[in-house]
């Protein structure tokens, strides 16, 4: 998978760079507007990251730019402008997602994976951990042949930590994962942890899950 | 006291005032106008007459000492009278013994005056004159029933002319307050109709003659183009402190996240990394929550949606669904009435509805209860959020909408904007909010819709 990530920031294109290459994608990083046309132009990339406030042009310009001409990369925009009205134009102009910053790695690489599934339909629709399937289509999770019943959040949570399998994942990205952009007035990684309680209980009905590790004072991890 | 639409009781416009005005003023003079006509037509007329029984007189008088009496005064008692044909006038002179001492010497009075056994109105001019030491006493005549038809036909006339002018003149004058008040009207309905915010306002300069209007489109345009810019000026402040602020934390976040997932660090560093990374977050929050509420207060939210009140209690309520359930609280759903919202928006009631929950389950007790009441009373719809938690002191009451005011101190953390938020959106959409509480039996939110 081909990336381009467009941000003026060095240390944060860095960061994703550093992170996307160990999810094995081929990075390819452009600072400003002007180098960032002309490489979407020249080569072939699935994602193009965008920052919105580039230092040459605003990223929506380059985006209408790219679509006119005939770009089919998957644009997300990434921006810390927090303008409403970015979302919708972006949106409109044909990008696929748009992830206010900060966001953590973890859900860029989990909304890249749920466009790449949505926009080609992954052959991979399962995903196995020992003698548990998780049907991303369907949203349900089987083990030997018995279906079992899980809430909404507890899919996501086994979901996102299986899509992140053998790294850790903190109470933190979960709950950004599992609440979203929700603004309450505070957040309560326990939450998390009751979920975890009730998940690990409906599962450890069915099948032994010493895969399902707690990683003391940081969050959970998924070995598999 | 300002006069007001009988039928409405709402203002009325000032076209309408005007025609009012000139109708009534109008209708006030021809009244006046037909109502005091006759008096001057009696007064002119009898001017009229007066002048003419006067010179009248005279001339008799000049007959009679230039050829003396005996030529008119033909008959035995020396007295003489004269009609004209239709008995409207008379000449009368008859001897007299002595003379009045209540009379004038020159008189003229209406009387009626009988001629040959008729009675008639007459205009008399009444003259006493001594002749070859005679007294004598002239009278001459003249009929006033005409004047009465005179008077009533000039009054009939004058009315139908003066309605006549009257009609054309109101007619006139409408057609010139329209003419005048047309550019008032267009600023009226082009520059005082709401506007979702000061960017969407139509500056194009409405053409008037008159130098009020021009003033006022001028200085309205004026006024906009002030707030306009300030809305912009606040508008791009804050995406600039979004975006400076933002950046940073994402990078350390992003730096953070990557060490921890390279694996080299030992377990105790991972562990402060993890804590600095929630405090990281806990500020990006933070800001997020403040810019949230600059951007609804700048108008930078859309109001397109439209949403009914118990849907979109049920969707909130599915997505604080298992946090009822970790806390074993119990939910009563009393959805009496339901009303539809529009024009709002439906991730920031979304929003709304999620922190008034999130509050009722965070405060409440273990096995506690959480009752929803929507209900329309009148022309006011309410939503009632009932719980059974710790509540609010009551000095603290006034305060929980205000920012950074955290109610209960034992927190660690949290720094109380959901309820600011809350009020915030509550206001974008006209929503009053209100609370009240007893401590530890728990508080009630009512929201009203009017």
């Amino acid at each position: 998978m081909n990336v381009l990530i467009v941000e003026d920031e060095r240390s944060l294109s860095h960061e994703m760079e550093i992170y996307l290459t160990r999810q094995n994608y081929n990075c390819d990083v452009a600072f400003n507007g002007k180098s960032a046309a002309e490489k979407i132009h020249l080569n072939n990339y699935d994602f193009v990251l965008l920052d919105l406030g580039l230092p040459d042009m605003d990223g929506l310009d380059l985006l209408r730019e790219a679509r006119k001409k005939g770009s089919e990369a998957t644009f997300i925009i990434l921006t810390a402008r927090g303008e409403v009205e970015d979302k919708i134009t972006g949106l409109d102009l044909g990008a696929d997602d748009y992830i206010p910053k900060p966001f953590s790695l973890a859900e860029l690489q989990s909304r890249m994976q749920a466009i790449l599934r949505r926009k080609h339909g992954l052959k991979t629709n399962i995903m196995s951990i020992q003698d548990f399937e998780i049907d991303i289509q369907n949203r349900t999770v089987i083990c030997k042949g018995n279906s079992i019943n899980l809430t909404k959040k507890e899919f996501d949570l086994l979901h996102y930590l299986a899509l992140h399998k053998n790294r850790v994942l903190t109470r933190m990205q979960l709950t950004e994962h599992i609440w979203g952009d929700v603004l309450e007035d505070d957040y309560e990684s326990n939450y998390i942890d009751v979920h975890v309680k009730n998940l690990r209980k409906k599962l450890s009905a069915q099948a032994p899950i010493e895969w399902f590790e707690t990683v003391r004072g940081v969050g959970y991890r998924v070995n598999a | 006291m300002a006069i007001k639409n009988l039928f409405t009781g709402k203002p009325m416009t000032l076209q309408a005032k005007f025609t009012i005005y000139n109708t009534v003023s109008k209708a006030l003079i021809i009244l006046v106008f037909v109502a005091i006509l006759p008096v001057i037509v009696e007064k002119i007329a009898y001017d009229h007459i007066d002048r003419r029984l006067t010179a009248r007189g005279e001339k008799v008088l000049r007959i009679i000492q230039r050829g003396g009496i005996d030529d008119i005064v033909l008959e035995q008692d020396c007295s003489f009278e004269s009609y004209s044909i239709l008995k409207e006038e008379f000449v009368a002179i008859y001897p007299i013994l002595k003379p009045s001492t209540k009379k004038p010497n020159i008189e003229i009075k209406n009387e009626s005056w009988s001629i040959e056994g008729e009675r008639l109105e007459h205009r008399i001019f009444r003259r006493q004159f001594t002749y070859d030491n005679q007294l004598y006493e002239l009278n001459i005549g003249e009929g006033i029933s005409n004047i009465e038809e005179l008077k009533s036909t000039i009054q009939r006339f004058s009315l139908w002319i003066m309605l006549g002018i009257i009609s054309i003149s109101i007619f006139l004058d409408l057609g010139f307050v329209r003419l005048l008040l047309k550019p008032l009207n267009k600023i009226i309905s082009s520059k005082l109709k709401p506007v979702p915010s000061p960017a969407s306002f139509d500056f194009t300069s409405i053409p008037s003659s008159t130098f009020e209007f021009h003033k006022l489109d001028q200085r309205i345009n004026e006024m906009m183009h002030k707030l306009k810019d300030a809305f912009q000026i606040e508008k791009e402040f804050i995406t600039n402190v979004s975006h400076e602020l933002q950046t940073p934390i994402s990078i350390v976040q992003n730096r953070i996240e990557n060490i921890i997932v390279e694996g080299n660090a030992p377990d105790d560093v991972v562990i402060r990394l993890t804590d600095s990374q929630r405090t990281l977050n806990r500020m990006s929050r933070i800001i997020k929550a403040l810019l949230l509420m600059s951007k609804i207060e700048n108008d930078q939210y859309i109001k397109t949606d439209v949403v009914k009140i118990n849907e979109l209690l049920e969707e909130v309520l599915e997505e604080v669904d298992d946090r009822l359930n970790q806390k074993n609280i119990r939910l009563y759903k009393n959805f009496y009435d339901d009303v539809e919202l529009k024009p709002c928006n439906k991730a920031l009631l979304f929003t709304l509805f999620s922190n008034l929950l999130n509050n009722a389950i965070k405060y409440n007790k273990q096995n506690g209860s959480i009752t929803i009441t929507t209900h329309q009373v009148n022309n006011k719809f309410t939503i009632e959020i009932r719980d059974t938690g710790i509540g609010i002191d009551q000095g603290e009451q006034v305060a929980i909408f205000d920012r950074f005011k955290r109610l209960n101190k034992n927190e660690a953390e949290g720094y109380g904007l959901g309820l600011p938020i809350v009020k915030t959106i509550a206001a974008f959409h006209n929503i009053d909010i209100d609370v009240t509480s007893d401590p530890e039996v728990g508080s009630v939110f009512t929201l009203s819709i009017n």
